[in-house]
Order: structure tokens, then sequence, then C-alpha cells
């Protein structure tokens, strides 16, 4: 029977699929690519500006001793406020790519499609809408990954020797999601959002809102139990004491027992980067695959 | 292959609880291979209807099949524009037909879909933002030929085309279906449009089918009587009747042979989709059930 064989026959390849959505949201495509270039080139550029700024925000001693520059000729060069200021606005960049991402899901990609109802367009072509919404979700998705797991790499790069003076401490919200895989799984956590909020909504606007609106959130709330993520360090001393320069205070007690003062501090040290960094990547991605699980069950329900 | 385009049993949609069903209980079977009218008033349930056999609604009871399968098995066979003509408007008219081509690859056929683009001088370079309602109109009906669909589902498909391009896809489209034996629904108010295009009806009213079967069998089924008013038309089933004076004039469907005193016409399209709009509380009339009447 006809109608068997058709049902039964291999799966439609899916090029086609991917180069209607690329063709379909080719500003998108064309704005993302510019960005990376332009942010790329930024790097580029202040790792050029790397040593000089170094030499720029040293130790000195006036009048110059022990091997110190004299602090007039440090303090005349002025690159590294140009240095730190860049990668200050690059690391901001970076951990805000979740909020217009979400923004484009929710809004172009998803939204206004079954909004304007080219969405049922594609559904009723040869391609199912499961298949429609896993290559929607998969070009962007890829997109993302590169794009973004690349700049993070430029970044470090760009950052020489992290020099907390220059670059910012680890611990930094803006520094900590631009330099891990955590700015990579906060992207495809804002595009499934956005993609859920899309299908919810089915009007651009109103799921661009509710996506960025989500992603906020989501933002904050991590940012805010960051130092939960992970057990804090804690060190007990009588006295006073100084933690290194690179710890995450956590919190902070000196209280006298028996008489004798002690200092009680809680943090992280900055070995527990990566710690950290894989729990809130950890946590990022389910968020994302229950939202995109969610989607796909949604729209299947949705359609006969 | 089967010889069934579309069958649906019991078939039901609603939007909500508290609102009247959109289609409640169709039940109708259109035979492969016709060209079928689906008309009735606005919010009959022609585009929910549509939208049931295109596979982008799910019925809230009973089902439909589609050459012989789901909606959704049948996907890749059918092809559907729906009543607003959604298009991509950031594209070129011959990106959408690429479009078309990358979603269709087992089925596209670029020449089908060119050749209608071009004769409504369309330059395929054209944005689709930039073009008129009857301009998308023909671009969506490209999209939806170039699918090579054995059914073609169309929602209002010559709302916003002048009388001469209305004329012109009409011919193109009937010549098509003629060529490849492709089932097309067209759902239109506009009873006029359809005549001479179809050969199979199905009225819908409030949601149900109000007649549903080959056109001229639909025809000669019934008949348009003037007499003296105050005759009985007893045995035969009244769908209107008029008095204007001592005149009465009915569209009937005769029992039997018309009693004296009648004289009777064959009643056009029109006023027989007419009668039975004005006549809500007529009996259904379905003639497509196998076997009878085909």
């Amino acid at each position: 029977m006809t109608a068997l064989g058709t049902a039964t026959a291999p799966a439609v390849p899916p090029g086609g699929l991917v180069r209607t959505v690329a063709r379909t949201h080719r500003t998108a495509l064309v704005l993302t690519l510019l960005v990376l270039a332009t942010a790329t080139a930024a790097l580029a550029w202040l790792h050029s500006l790397g040593d000089e700024a170094r030499a720029g925000n040293r130790a000195c001693a006036t009048p110059p001793t022990d091997g110190l520059p004299s602090c007039a000729a440090v303090e005349a060069i002025t690159v590294d406020e140009t240095y730190a200021s860049g990668l200050a606005v690059i690391a901001t960049v970076l951990s805000w790519v979740m909020f217009p991402v979400a923004a484009w899901a929710g809004g172009a990609l998803v939204g206004r499609e079954l909004e304007s109802g080219t969405a049922q367009l594609a559904w009723t072509q040869s391609v199912g809408p499961l298949r429609w919404l896993a290559a929607k979700l998969a070009a962007p998705a890829a997109l993302l990954t590169a794009g973004t797991g690349g700049l993070v790499l430029v970044n470090v790069w760009a950052r020489g020797d992290s020099n907390p003076n220059l670059a910012g401490d680890w611990y930094y919200p803006d520094v900590f999601v631009s330099t891990g895989p955590v700015a990579v799984a906060y992207a495809l956590a804002g595009l499934a959002l956005g993609a859920l909020a899309g299908l919810v909504w089915r009007r651009a606007l109103p799921a661009a809102g509710v996506a960025l609106a989500a992603s906020l959130l989501l933002h904050s709330l991590l940012e805010r139990h960051r130092e939960d993520l992970w057990p804090s360090v804690t060190r007990t001393e009588a006295g006073s004491f100084e933690l290194p320069r690179s710890a995450l205070q956590v919190a902070w007690a000196d209280s006298p027992v028996n008489g004798v003062p002690v200092t009680r501090a809680t943090f992280h040290p900055e070995s527990h980067f990566w710690p950290l960094q894989y729990v809130e990547t950890g946590l990022l991605l389910a968020v994302a695959a229950t939202a995109t699980a969610a989607a796909f069950v949604l729209l299947a329900r949705r359609l006969p | 292959m089967t010889d069934t385009a579309i069958e649906a049993a019991g078939l039901g949609r609603r939007f909500g609880r508290r609102r009247a069903p959109a289609l409640d209980g169709c039940t109708f079977r259109l035979p492969a291979g016709r060209v079928c009218a689906l008309t009735g008033p606005n919010g009959a349930g022609k585009s929910t209807l549509l939208a049931l056999a295109a596979g982008l609604l799910r019925p809230t009871e009973g089902g439909i099949t589609v050459l012989g399968t789901t909606p959704a098995a049948a996907r890749e066979r059918l092809a559907y524009v729906a009543q607003h003509k959604p298009l991509h408007p950031q594209l070129t008219i011959a990106g959408t037909l690429r479009l078309g081509r990358d979603l269709n690859p087992r089925r596209w056929d670029a020449r089908v879909a060119e050749r209608i683009v071009a004769e409504g001088g369309l330059d395929p370079d054209t944005k689709i933002r930039a073009l008129s309602g009857g301009q998308r109109t023909r671009v969506a009906l490209a999209l939806a030929l170039g699918k090579r669909p054995e059914l073609l589902l169309l929602d209002e498909p010559m709302a916003d085309l002048d009388p001469l391009a209305r004329h012109q896809l009409t011919a193109t489209l009937m010549a098509d279906a003629a060529d490849h034996g492709t089932t097309v629904v067209m759902s239109s108010h506009v009873v006029a449009e359809l005549e001479g295009s179809c050969d199979h009806l199905l009225l819908l009213g409030s949601g149900r089918v109000r007649l549903a079967g080959p056109l001229d069998d639909l025809l000669a089924a019934h008949t348009l009587v003037t007499g003296r008013a105050g005759k009985a038309l007893d045995p035969h089933t009244v769908v209107e009747s008029r008095a204007t004076g001592r005149q009465l004039t009915a569209l009937v469907r005769p029992a039997g042979p018309l009693g004296d005193g009648f004289q009777s016409d064959r009643p056009s399209l029109e006023e027989v989709v007419l009668a039975h709009l004005r006549s809500p509380d007529a009996p259904p009339l379905l003639l497509d059930r196998r076997g009878a009447a085909v």
C-alpha cells in the first residue's frame, strides 16, 4: 500500500531544514557573527596591550629603589586602565549573552512563527513539527556553543596572567561567568527558555518578555547563591589573620572565646573555581534540558 | 492507493469548554480525485475542518483520516494554504520557493512552482513583504503546488484575487488537478466562485455537515417548485418554502413524482446553498456514502 510505504520511508535528510532555519533567521545569524568578530578583534587588541598594561600596574617606589621602577614612570602608563575597562566590558557582554538569546528565541525564533502562521506552513511541508523544533533549537545551539565557547577561550587568553588588579578577581560575577564553561550553559539555557516561552505564549512580544524575565530571574538567583553551590572552607584562628587576595569571603566573625579573640572566616579559595563552574554549568544544562523537553512535549501534545 | 481522500467520523473540535463547538459530529467521505467545494456561512467551521485535515489541530471528538492514514502521517502528501497565506516576509519569492524545495526534498517540482509565479508576472527577487495580497496568494499556491500534493487543502484561496487572476489561477489549479489526479478541497463562502470548477460539495452550518456529495447528485436531488399557495407538498422534504401572495416557491427533495399543479425547475447551486443557509432546520442530505450515488 502506498500510504504505508510512504509512512515508513526514510526520514527527510535534515540539511534542508537547517538551511531553512539559517535563511529565515539570516539577520540574527549575521548579527551574531558580527558580534563574535567584533568581540574577538577587541580581545585580540586587548591581548596586545597586556604586557604594557601589566608594566603600568606594578609595584613602584619613589625614588626608585631595589629594582622597582619610579612611580612617576609607572603612573605615566595609562594603557592599563584601557586594558582593565576593556576586559570588564567583554566580561559583562559575555555574562549577559543569555538575555538577548532568550528574548530572540521567544520572540523571533518561535513566538513570531506561531503568531504569523509560518510555523504551521513549515509543519505542513514534508518535515514534521518535532523535527522543525529540533532544527530550530539545534542550529542556534550549535552556533551559540561554538561562539560563546570560543569567546571564553579568547577571553582567557586575552586576560593573560589574570592579574586581579587588571582583570578582576575570579569570583567577580562577570569574570566568573565569562571565563568558564558556565557562559555556554547560560546561553543554552536562554535559548531553551525562550523556545519554551514561544511555544506556550504563541505570540512574539509576550514570549520575548517572559523569556527575558525568566532569564533575569535565573541569572540573578544563581549569582546570589553561587557561593552555596560548593562547600566553603572555614578557617578558625586565635587572633586576627587575613585571607589571601583571591579568596571569596562568605562569612567573617571575630568573637572572643574565653576572653581570647578568635577569628572565624568562611570562604572559597581560588581552587574552588572549577567545582563551582561545574556545578553551575550542570544546573543550567539541567534547566535547558527540562525546558527543551517541555517544549517538545507541549508541541507533541498539541498536534495530532 | 486508497480511493478516499478524506473521511471523517463523528469529527468534533471545541475551542474552550464554554464556547459552542466549531465542529460537531461531522461525518463525511470525500473520494479521491474530486475537486470539493467546502462552503458555509462565516464561523461554520470551514477553517477548523481544513486545519484538522492538515494535521494542525487535534480533534476533540471523533476522528479523521486523510489519504488512508492519519493527517500527521499524510503530511508529506498533502499541501495546505491557510486563510491569511502565511509566508516569511523577509524572504524573496525565489527564497520562498527554495524553502519549499528544502522542506520537501522528495517531492519538489521547481518547474510547476516557477511557472505559477511567472504567470503572475512576478519577479523572483521581490521580497514577500512587498507583494500585494493577491500576489502573496499566488506565491502561497506556487509553494503548495510545487510540493506535488495528492491532496490540496485551500482555505479561502481566491478571496483577495482580482477577477482575472482568480480565473487564471483557478484554471491553473484545475488543469494541475486534472493532470495529476489531485484531490482539491477549496473553502469559500462565495458560492458563485465554486460553481463550474468543483464537482463535489460539502456544506457546513454551525459546525455540522448540511450537504455532502457529488455536485450533480445534490443538484438532481433538489427541485425548485412553484405553484399555488396552500397546496400540500406533503410526501416531499421541503427545504425552504416561501409564499408571495398566492404564489408558492419552494425548494424540495422530491420523494416521488410531484403532484399536478406544480411547475418544477432544476435549481442552481447557489439556490440550493442559499435555501439551506436560510433554513438551518432543514434535514441534512448526505450522498457521499460508499456506493451511494457515486
